[in-house]
C-alpha cells in the first residue's frame, strides 16, 4: 500500500518536468474547442434549441469533450506495451503491488495534473468568452465528481486491457490504434450521443465507452435528470467492475504466456 | 535530378517495406485512420440532416470543401512527415540528422524521405470518398476551367501544408524540443479549412488570412468552384490565388529552413 | 591529407536556469556564458596516419570532429581536407569519408544488413563493380556471410559493428573517422575489428583517426597520438615517446619466504606487504631491474618475482592529472 502511494507521488511529481507540454496541450484543445464552438454557433443559426439541446448545452459539451481528452487519455495510451516490448515489463512483475494497480498508481499524477490544468483551466477560460451551462446544485457537482471517477477507472481499465495485447503480439499497436478509434467513437467525444441516430446510441450501450465520457457529460449538463443519474452512474460501477475483472483475467493470462523481446 | 528523385523512391521503399512488415497493423491503421476521420465527417453529415444548412452551405458544399482538405493535408501528411515536429525532433536529438549531414546528399531530400508512413493513406481514401460524396451532392457546374484548376488547388493545399510542417521543424534546430503549438496550426488548420471560413469569429478569419493565408488554398477556390457568391471582403479573382499563397509559403519556409541549417552548423545541438 | 591551423570553436551557451523566476527572467534578459570548447589547435596528418585521438570528456575531441566531417563551422581558423574546407562543400566533402560511431548507426534498423548496403551503395554512387569487389572483401575479412543477411536489429553489438564498418567502407573513402568502435565488445571481437582496421589502414593507405577511452585500442594500431583537453593540445606525437617520457613507477611483485632488516632500500620504495607478498615500486629510468632486484635481495629472500609495468592507461591518466602540457612536438 506504501508502495501505492509512492509511486502516485511520483507520477504527481513527475508531471512537472512536463510543464511545457502540459501549457502546449492546453493551447491545442482551446484551439479545437474554439473551432467546434464556432462551427455549432452557426449551425444553431441563432436557433435555441435543437433536439432538447440549446446552444449554451452544445458549446458547454464542446469544452467538456476538449477538457476531457488529457484526461481519460481519449486518443490512446500505449505505456504499458511499450514497456512489454523493451522488457522493462520484467522489473514491474516483481513489484509488491501487481501490474495493474503498479500502472494504475503511474496514471493518478498524470490523469488529475491533466485534468487541472487542460480540463479545469480550460473550462475557466472559455467560461470567459462563452456561456457555459454549469451543474446548479452541489449535489449534482457530487455526482460529477463520483461519475468522473468512474469514468477515469473505466478509461484507465480499458487502455490497460488493450495494451495486454502486447503480451500476444509483437505489432499491438495498430491493434490498439484501432481499439482507440472504436472508443472514441462510441464514448460521445465527436458527438453527444443524444444527438446521434437512436441505432446508434443503442448499439454503444452494449459496449463500457458511453460510460467512460459520455455519462459524464450528461450528469454535467444536466439532460440526465434524478433518477436517470442514479441509473448512469450505477451503469458505470458495472462497467467498471467488469472491465476490471477482465483486466485481472486477462493479465494472468499474458504473464503465462510472457514473451519478453528485448531490444 | 532524376537522381534525387530515385534516392527519394529509394528511400521511402526502405521505409514502406518495413512499415508493411507489420501487415496486421497496416490494414488496422488504415482501417481505423478511415474511421476515425469518417467519422468525424459522418457526425458533420448527420447534423447537417437535422440543422440543413451551415451558413447557407449544404452537406454537398461541406463534403467538397472537407474531401478536399482531407486529401490534401493527407497527401501533404505523406510527403513531410520527415519535417514533423515529433519525428524531426527525435532524429535531431538521436543523432540521426548528423548521420544524415555525413552522406553526400542534399540534406533536405534527405529529411524529406526520412519518415514516410504509407498508413496514411486511410486518410486519403477516407478524404477521397469525401470529396466523392460532395462532388455528387453538390451539383457544380463543370467548366473546364475548372477542371483545370482542381489539381492546382489540391496542389496548393498539399504545398501550403506542407510550408507549415516545414517551419514547424525548422523550430527544432533552436529548440530540439518539438513545439506542440505548431501543430495547432497544422492539424487545426485542415479541420479550420474543412469549414466555410464565414462562420468564425473575425479575429480568427484575419489570422488565417494575414498571417497563415490558409483562406487562398481552399476555402476562396472553393467558392469559384461551387458558383457561390464573394463572401468577406475578397474580390472573385482572389479565388485563384491558392497557388501563388502556396508558392510564397513554401519559399519562405524553406529559406527559413536554410537560416536554420546555417544556424545548427555553427552551433551544433 | 589534413592541415588544421589555429583552429578555435566557441560556443555561446544560455544559462539553464533552475528555478521558475530564473527561467522565466532568461526569457526577458537571457544570460549566456562562453565556452570554448577547441582553443586554438594545430595540428597535420599525412595520407596513411593511423592516430589516436585522446583525451578525457568534454576535451573538445567531438567537437574537433565534428568540424572535420563537415557538420559544424569553426569560430576561427582554417581546416583543409583533401584540398577541401568540410563545411563548405558538404555534400563533395563527405562523399570522401566514412565514419563509425559508436553510438549511431549508420543502417537500417529493421533491414537486413545486405539492403542497407545496397542503399548506401545508392546514396554514395558507388560503381557497381566497385561494389561489388569491395563487398567481396569485407565479406571475407570481417565474416559477415554469418548475418549479412539478418536484419539489423537481431544482430549483436560485435556483429553490428562489423556491419558498420564494411558500410563505412564501401565508397572507398580516403579518410576513416573511428569513434569508440570496440566499447561493450569482447576481447576476440575487438581483435577482428583491430586487425580489419589496420588491413585497411595499410592496404589502401586510409588515413585513420580513432578516438577512444580504450588504451589498448591505441596501444595496438597508432603509432602517433594527439592529446588534447580544455580544447588544448596537451601531446602530438608518437607513442612510445610518450610513454618513455611519462612512464609511471614499474613495480617488482614478490614473493618471498623470509625477511630482514629495516627493510629500507635506496631507490625503491614499498607498496604493499602482506607477509607472503611484497610490491616494491621504482623509476626504472633510474634504477635498472637487476640493480633493483640485487638491492632486494639484500635483506630478503626471493622465492619468485613478476615485474609490473604501468598500462598505457596509466601513464596517460598520470598525464591528464599532472597536467603535463608538452610545447615542442616530440616526434621520433
Amino acid at each position: 500500500m506504501r508502495y501505492l502511494m509512492q509511486l502516485i507521488k511520483n507520477s504527481f511529481r513527475m508531471q512537472f518536468t512536463y510543464r511545457t507540454a502540459l501549457f502546449a496541450g492546453l493551447l491545442t484543445n482551446l484551439f479545437f474547442g474554439v473551432l467546434r464552438a464556432a462551427v455549432l454557433i452557426a449551425l444553431y443559426a441563432g436557433k435555441s434549441s435543437v433536439n432538447g439541446m440549446s446552444i449554451e448545452e452544445a458549446v458547454t459539451y464542446v469544452a467538456l469533450s476538449q477538457g476531457l481528452i488529457a484526461f481519460l487519455s481519449i486518443f490512446g495510451y500505449y505505456d504499458v506495451m511499450r514497456s512489454v516490448y523493451s522488457g522493462d515489463i520484467a522489473g514491474d512483475l516483481i513489484r509488491p503491488a501487481g501490474l495493474f494497480f503498479t500502472w494504475m498508481g503511474r496514471d493518478v499524477g498524470r490523469s488529475v495534473v491533466n485534468l487541472i490544468m487542460r480540463g479545469i483551466l480550460l473550462m475557466v477560460i472559455f467560461g470567459f468568452f462563452f456561456d457555459l451551462v454549469l451543474p446548479t446544485s452541489g449535489l449534482q457537482w457530487l455526482w460529477v465528481l463520483i461519475s468522473m471517477i468512474l469514468s477515469w477507472g473505466i478509461s484507465f481499465c480499458w487502455r490497460f486491457l488493450v495494451n495486454l495485447f502486447g503480451f500476444w503480439t509483437p505489432d499491438a499497436v495498430g491493434i490498439g490504434r484501432m481499439m482507440f478509434a472504436v472508443s472514441q467513437l462510441f464514448c460521445g467525444f465527436i458527438l453527444p450521443l443524444r444527438l446521434l441516430p437512436v441505432w446508434f446510441s443503442r448499439l454503444a450501450e452494449f459496449t463500457p465507452f458511453p460510460s467512460m465520457m459520455n455519462s459524464t457529460v450528461e450528469i454535467f449538463l444536466g439532460t440526465m435528470q434524478g433518477f436517470q443519474v442514479l441509473q448512469a452512474i450505477l451503469i458505470q460501477m458495472l462497467w467498471l467492475a467488469i472491465l476490471y475483472a477482465l483486466c485481472q483475467l486477462t493479465l494472468a493470462l499474458g504473464i503465462r504466456r510472457l514473451v519478453i523481446q528485448g531490444g | 535530378m532524376r537522381r534525387s528523385l530515385k534516392l527519394y523512391f529509394t528511400l521511402i521503399s526502405v521505409q514502406i517495406r518495413s512499415q508493411m512488415e507489420y501487415r496486421v497493423s497496416f490494414f488496422m491503421d488504415l482501417l481505423s485512420t478511415m474511421l476515425l476521420n469518417g467519422s468525424y465527417f459522418l457526425a458533420l453529415a448527420l447534423i447537417l440532416e437535422r440543422f440543413g444548412n451551415i451558413a447557407g452551405w449544404t452537406l454537398g458544399d461541406m463534403a467538397f470543401i472537407a474531401g478536399l482538405s482531407e486529401m490534401g493535408f493527407s497527401i501533404m501528411d505523406m510527403l513531410f512527415s520527415g519535417f514533423d515536429p515529433d519525428s524531426f525532433s527525435q532524429n535531431v536529438r538521436l543523432g540521426k540528422f548528423d548521420q544524415m549531414l555525413l552522406r553526400p546528399v542534399n540534406i533536405s531530400l534527405q529529411v524529406f524521405s526520412s519518415k514516410f508512413l504509407i498508413r496514411r493513406l486511410g486518410r486519403f481514401l477516407e478524404g477521397a470518398i469525401i470529396f466523392g460524396v460532395g462532388m455528387g451532392l453538390a451539383g457544380i457546374h463543370w467548366t473546364l476551367a475548372k477542371v483545370l484548376y482542381l489539381p492546382i488547388v489540391l496542389i496548393s493545399i498539399v504545398a501550403g501544408m506542407g510550408a507549415l510542417f516545414v517551419m514547424g521543424g525548422t523550430l527544432i534546430f533552436w529548440t530540439v524540443q518539438p513545439v506542440e503549438v505548431v501543430n495547432i496550426v497544422t492539424y487545426g488548420g485542415n479541420e479550420l479549412m474543412s469549414y466555410p471560413m464565414n462562420i468564425y469569429p473575425r479575429w480568427i478569419q484575419n489570422v488565417f488570412t494575414y498571417l497563415i493565408p490558409l483562406v487562398f488554398l481552399n476555402y476562396l477556390p472553393a467558392l469559384y468552384f461551387l458558383d457561390k457568391p464573394g463572401v468577406l471582403h475578397f474580390a472573385p479573382v482572389f479565388s485563384f490565388a491558392a497557388p501563388f499563397a502556396a508558392a510564397l509559403m513554401l519559399f519562405l519556409a524553406f529559406r527559413f529552413w536554410s537560416f536554420g541549417l546555417r544556424h545548427y552548423q555553427s552551433t551544433g545541438t | 591529407m589534413i592541415e588544421v591551423t589555429h583552429l578555435s570553436k566557441e560556443f555561446r551557451l544560455a544559462d539553464r536556469q533552475p528555478t521558475f523566476a530564473g527561467s522565466f527572467r532568461q526569457l526577458f534578459k537571457p544570460r549566456y556564458r562562453e565556452l570554448k570548447a577547441v582553443d586554438d589547435i594545430s595540428f597535420a596528418l599525412e595520407k596513411g596516419e593511423f592516430v589516436g585521438y585522446l583525451g578525457p570528456n568534454g576535451a573538445g575531441k567531438s567537437t574537433t570532429i565534428k568540424m572535420l566531417t563537415g557538420l559544424l563551422v569553426p569560430t576561427s581558423g582554417t581546416m583543409i581536407v583533401d584540398g577541401m574546407i568540410p563545411w563548405k562543400q558538404r555534400t563533395k566533402y563527405v562523399a570522401g569519408i566514412g565514419a563509425v560511431f559508436g553510438q549511431r548507426s549508420s543502417l537500417w534498423w529493421d533491414l537486413p544488413v545486405s539492403d542497407s548496403l545496397e542503399v548506401l551503395q545508392s546514396l554514395y554512387n558507388v560503381p557497381a563493380a566497385r561494389f561489388r569487389s569491395n563487398l567481396e572483401e569485407f565479406r571475407k575479412l570481417l565474416e559477415l556471410d554469418e548475418f549479412i543477411h539478418a536484419p539489423v536489429r537481431s544482430l549483436s553489438l560485435g556483429q553490428r559493428m562489423r556491419a558498420e564498418l564494411c558500410a563505412a567502407l564501401l565508397h572507398d573513402p580516403k579518410i576513416l573517422f573511428l569513434d569508440e568502435p570496440t566499447i561493450g565488445l569482447d576481447v576476440v571481437a575487438k581483435e577482428r575489428i583491430r586487425r580489419f582496421v589496420q588491413h585497411i589502414n595499410r592496404e589502401r593507405e586510409t588515413t585513420v583517426i580513432l578516438t577512444t577511452h580504450d588504451l589498448s585500442d591505441i596501444e595496438r594500431l597508432c603509432k602517433r597520438v594527439i592529446i588534447l583537453d580544455h580544447g588544448h593540445i596537451l601531446y602530438d606525437g608518437m607513442l612510445q615517446a610518450l610513454i618513455d617520457r611519462f612512464e609511471g613507477e614499474h613495480l617488482i611483485r614478490l614473493t618471498y619466504s623470509s625477511r630482514e632488516g629495516g627493510g629500507i632500500f635506496d631507490g625503491l620504495r614499498l607498496a604493499q606487504d602482506d607477509g607472503i607478498q611484497a610490491v616494491y615500486a621504482f623509476d626504472h629510468r633510474n634504477l635498472s631491474v637487476p640493480e633493483a632486484l640485487s638491492r632486494l635481495q639484500q635483506q630478503i629472500t626471493i622465492v619468485d618475482f613478476e615485474l609490473i609495468r604501468p598500462s598505457v592507461e596509466e601513464t596517460i591518466r598520470h598525464i591528464y592529472e599532472e597536467k603535463l602540457l608538452l610545447t615542442p612536438p616530440d616526434k621520433a
